[in-house]
């Protein structure tokens, strides 16, 4: 029976301990950090390159598919193995291999925590800057599968900014490198950039090399309170007009406010439409020039109030309403849907109150906050999940906030990927033209459509593999 | 047959309305010690919430797999602390042991074990056997105090190399007995030692009692007061659990104290929290609510009604180890620091990450104890940073783990209690020799 060739062949390639088939450590790897489930039939931790390549040898000669995954907390169902077939966990992989403090780059593994990775960087003396909410337990290699970003990516950018090269194990199980590690230059068309945000639809990652920046040597922070959110949108437009490009610049909006204050008590204003919380860093010179043209930008676009941190336990002060919106929301409903949108910095008015509008007519609660500096929004729904009448109203809700953002001329994801979660609305953006590119370049490099299949630009295609009997338990009574 | 039809009504809703919590990002991973130790996606408590979700959802049976799978967990409350939801992590895992424990039954050992800790005249019987027995079982360890096993029995968690403290021949509440009443005492409290500080390391219990009543605070041990329950309670027996609460609750209501003070994080947050969980009669609870609000740890005791004895030097270069259930279960973390620097000559070298688990969790050490010790070294791992000589903690399982690690790794090290650094000092002032510690 092929399915016990398979899984021998899997224990020899990696050891038995690391082929897991009980039904409760699929279940454990059957989702992310959304809410959509399915069983893989196996999980699978490689060790090694060559491990992997090996698994991924097997998984193509069988036939299998194959959905690799890190740390599972990405929030567009990436690392959901949709088709069954094997979860590749990459977490084994967790080796910082080399921070080249004179090159200013970091060599790592795919599965080393992205927060480890930052604070070893910082300890050599340099800085990491890509810095997802997640990055505590997210991983490197989810990180470039989904393209990461987080607030800082208004001066600094995104992952993909710091990718110089990446080893990948193609497909067909042979392991090529991309891009270049010097300086990122390849010869020929950028093919890390390829792979970069593809999900594992294309190869998977086994070694990334990062840039470094320095650190920045002085940071300051400030949060001020508008009245009017159009306010707050001009000041973040005047900010930038001014030559200030902030490290962050994080908008919360009135509803994010009030459920904030009904849970801190911190003295926040409740009749506000808007609060923007800046953070700016360079040289200590340059810090406080910036600081005061920011205060001046904001004071002038009609603030209420602008409060800038003297010490660190003020910077903690300031962050604290930032930091409590999690828990504060889940004063109002259990669940807590984080969606992603990205419009033009000047729409971001428009989206915030078409998000007012939409919660109204679905009839669902929602807040919205999220890095106004460059348009990345993050509405949140907040639902309850074991209610399927709220959970509908709540897809609604979503299905048309991503209709509103590309109406705005904005774009499906800023920072959590495609998946299968936003697949759906992908063609709106891409247009057929774009969709038939990416399913070309998917056929032309994964043929037999066996990694990561229904995510992205296979969403919806029929299962690789023929779909097994109900009851058969296959591989896993071996 | 879906499985939820044979788990309470009640205990199905308050599984579901914790999982309407739980948005599975996965924050728990990073705190999660066994995580950390295993990787093991089961290991934190994002995995087990899937498992009850799939419970919930008829997706799988109260299995033997999810059993074992919740074993593993230290109910270190890490996770619980860190969730950015508030998904109650530490009670629902507590809650499908329970269902766990009825559908499968726990391990014969546990089993008999807390049967026995039913029956408190029987427990202690069979504690002083046990210290009888002590010698054949154990052998002295060569290069301390304690003992190492004779036959090393892995199943039962007493490894070759294993160091287990020495069991006392009598218990503290009866050496308690031959002290004479204090004339004018600022306050009458009743002491709850648990089963560590009365068996285990009575010499830290007498220190608790000699440090209140150095600072004119006279400490009473009821007479039938026995384990909080929190072993039974927290391994799925939630029956043990409840008869022992009650009849903690019955016992300590019956005389009038200005507060109970524990010395041991678990029976403390028991006392102060989780009782209101663990009792089964609403009589029992009721009677619980109002002592609940008197059960301070010494040291938050102590901190609140000031030191009057004077304290003499320690010179001792020392770290803090914040146990899991006085951090995070009782909320104590300045108290004892706050006291241990009124210490004169005392140096308080701060560790990196103090309260993260050391490994125990109970129980835990007992059933998982490879994992364990892995969990434990990387405590001493950070505790040998600090330069410290001595570790100082509020929870005697810790040290137990903690002294059992350091034997292990050869090092020189030792663990006390916080009240017997304080102890040590307010016996250095009366000018007699410090006794312990």
């Amino acid at each position: 029976m092929a399915d016990r060739d398979l899984l021998r062949a899997l224990r020899q390639a990696v050891g038995a301990e690391h082929v897991l088939t009980a039904v409760e450590d699929r279940l454990c790897h059957s989702h992310d950090a959304t809410f959509r489930d399915a069983l893989p039939d196996l999980v699978v931790s490689p060790g090694s390159t060559a491990e992997v390549a090996a698994v991924v040898r097997l998984a193509a000669a069988h036939r299998v598919p194959l959905t690799p995954r890190g740390a599972a907390s990405g929030l567009s169902g990436g690392a959901v193995p949709l088709h069954g077939g094997i979860a590749l966990s990459l977490t084994r992989l967790d080796r910082i291999l080399a921070i080249d403090v004179a090159g200013r780059r970091a060599v790592v593994e795919p599965g080393v925590v992205t927060a480890a990775q930052a604070a070893a960087a910082w300890e050599a003396g340099l800085f990491y800057p890509p810095d997802p909410a997640s990055a505590r337990m997210s991983t490197v290699g989810g990180n470039v599968a989904e393209c990461a970003g987080g607030p800082r990516g208004l001066k600094y950018g995104v992952t993909r900014d710091y990718v110089l090269a990446l080893e990948v194990v193609l497909p067909d199980g042979t392991v090529a490198e991309v891009g270049d590690p010097l300086d990122g230059e390849g010869c020929g068309p950028d093919w890390a950039m390829l792979l970069v945000g593809s999900e594992g639809t294309l190869g998977i990652v086994t070694r990334i090399t990062l840039r470094l920046v320095g650190r920045p040597a002085a940071q300051r922070t400030a949060l001020a309170i508008f009245d009017r959110l159009d306010d707050a949108a001009a000041a973040v437009s005047a900010t930038i007009a001014a030559g200030v490009v902030p490290t962050t610049l994080e908008l919360m909006d009135g509803a994010t406010l009030r459920a904030v204050e009904a849970y801190l008590h911190a003295g926040l204003p409740t009749d506000a439409e808007a609060a923007l919380l800046v953070e700016l860093d360079g040289t200590p010179g340059a810090v406080e020039a910036q600081l005061r043209q920011v205060d001046e930008a904001f004071r002038r676009q009609g603030a209420r109030d602008v409060q800038v941190a003297g010490s660190p336990a003020d910077v903690e002060r300031l962050w604290r309403a930032r930091r409590a919106i999690s828990a504060a929301c889940g004063q109002l409903n259990p669940t807590k849907i984080s969606e992603d949108a990205t419009v033009p910095r000047s729409r971001v008015p428009a989206l915030v109150r078409e998000v007012g509008e939409i919660a109204r007519r679905h009839g669902v609660k929602m807040v919205v906050f999220g890095h106004a500096g460059d348009g990345n929004l993050h509405p949140n729904v907040l639902t309850n999940r074991d209610d399927p009448a709220e959970m509908e109203r709540a897809e609604a809700a979503i299905g048309d906030l991503f209709a509103a953002a590309l109406a705005l001329g904005g774009t499906l994801s800023g920072e959590h990927g495609i998946g299968c979660m936003k697949a759906p609305w992908l063609e709106r953006e891409l247009g057929a033209a774009g969709m038939a590119l990416g399913r070309g370049v998917k056929e032309a490099l994964d043929p037999a459509g066996l990694l990561n299949p229904g995510k992205m630009f296979t969403f919806g295609a029929a299962p690789v593999a023929p779909p097994r009997e109900p009851g058969q338990t296959g591989w896993h009574a071996a | 047959m879906v499985v939820t039809a044979r788990v309470a009504p009640e205990v199905v809703r308050r599984w579901r309305a914790g999982l309407a919590r739980c948005i599975r990002c996965g924050t728990c991973r990073s705190v999660c010690p066994v995580l950390e130790a295993t990787g093991d996606e089961s290991g934190a408590a994002r995995g087990k919430m899937r498992l009850v979700e799939a419970v919930v959802r008829g997706e799988l049976d109260l299995t033997r797999g999810m059993q074992e799978r919740f074993s593993r967990c230290l109910l270190c409350k890490a996770c619980t602390a860190a969730c950015p939801s508030g998904v109650p992590t530490d009670a629902l895992i507590v809650s499908a042991r329970t269902a766990l424990a009825r559908e499968n039954a726990l391990a014969l050992a546990r089993r008999v074990a807390f049967t026995g800790l039913r029956y408190r005249r029987v427990f202690e019987a069979g504690l002083r056997l046990g210290a009888l027995f002590q010698r054949a079982v154990f052998r002295p360890a060569p290069d301390g105090p304690g003992r190492l096993p004779r036959i090393p029995l892995p199943s039962a968690g007493l490894h070759a190399r294993r160091l287990v403290p020495e069991l006392a021949r009598r218990p503290l509440r009866a050496l308690l007995r031959e002290l004479a009443p204090l004339p004018h005492p600022r306050a009458r409290v009743a002491f709850f030692p648990g089963c560590m500080l009365t068996w285990v390391y009575p010499e830290a219990g007498l220190a608790v009692v000699r440090l209140l009543r150095a600072n004119g605070i006279e400490p009473v041990v009821p007479e039938e007061i026995g384990c909080c329950g929190v072993p039974a309670a927290t391994s799925g027996d939630a029956a043990t659990g409840a008869l022992l609460a009650a009849a903690n609750v019955a016992a300590l209501s019956a005389g009038s104290f200005d507060a109970v003070v524990t010395a041991c994080g678990s029976c403390g947050a028991a006392l102060a929290h989780d009782y209101g969980e663990t009792l089964a009669d609403p009589a029992a609870r009721e009677r619980w609510r109002a002592l609940s609000a008197k059960v301070r740890d010494v040291t938050s005791f102590l901190a609140e009604v000031g030191l009057t004895a004077p304290l003499g030097p320690v010179p001792e270069r020392v770290t803090y180890h914040d146990p899991c259930h006085l951090a995070r279960g009782m909320g104590v973390t300045r108290e004892p620091r706050a006291l241990l620097r009124q210490v004169p000559g005392l140096t308080l070298a701060e560790m990196k990450e103090p309260a993260r688990c050391c490994g125990a969790g109970g129980t835990f050490s007992l059933s998982h104890y490879e994992l364990s010790r892995r969990i434990g070294d990387r405590k001493l791992d950070d505790v040998a940073g600090t330069g410290a000589a001595l570790v100082v903690t509020g929870c005697s399982a810790c040290r137990m783990h903690m002294a059992d690690g350091i034997r292990q790794r050869g090092e020189a090290l030792r663990v006390v209690h916080t009240a017997e650094v304080l102890a040590r000092s307010v016996d250095a002032a009366a000018g007699r020799e410090a006794r312990h510690g």
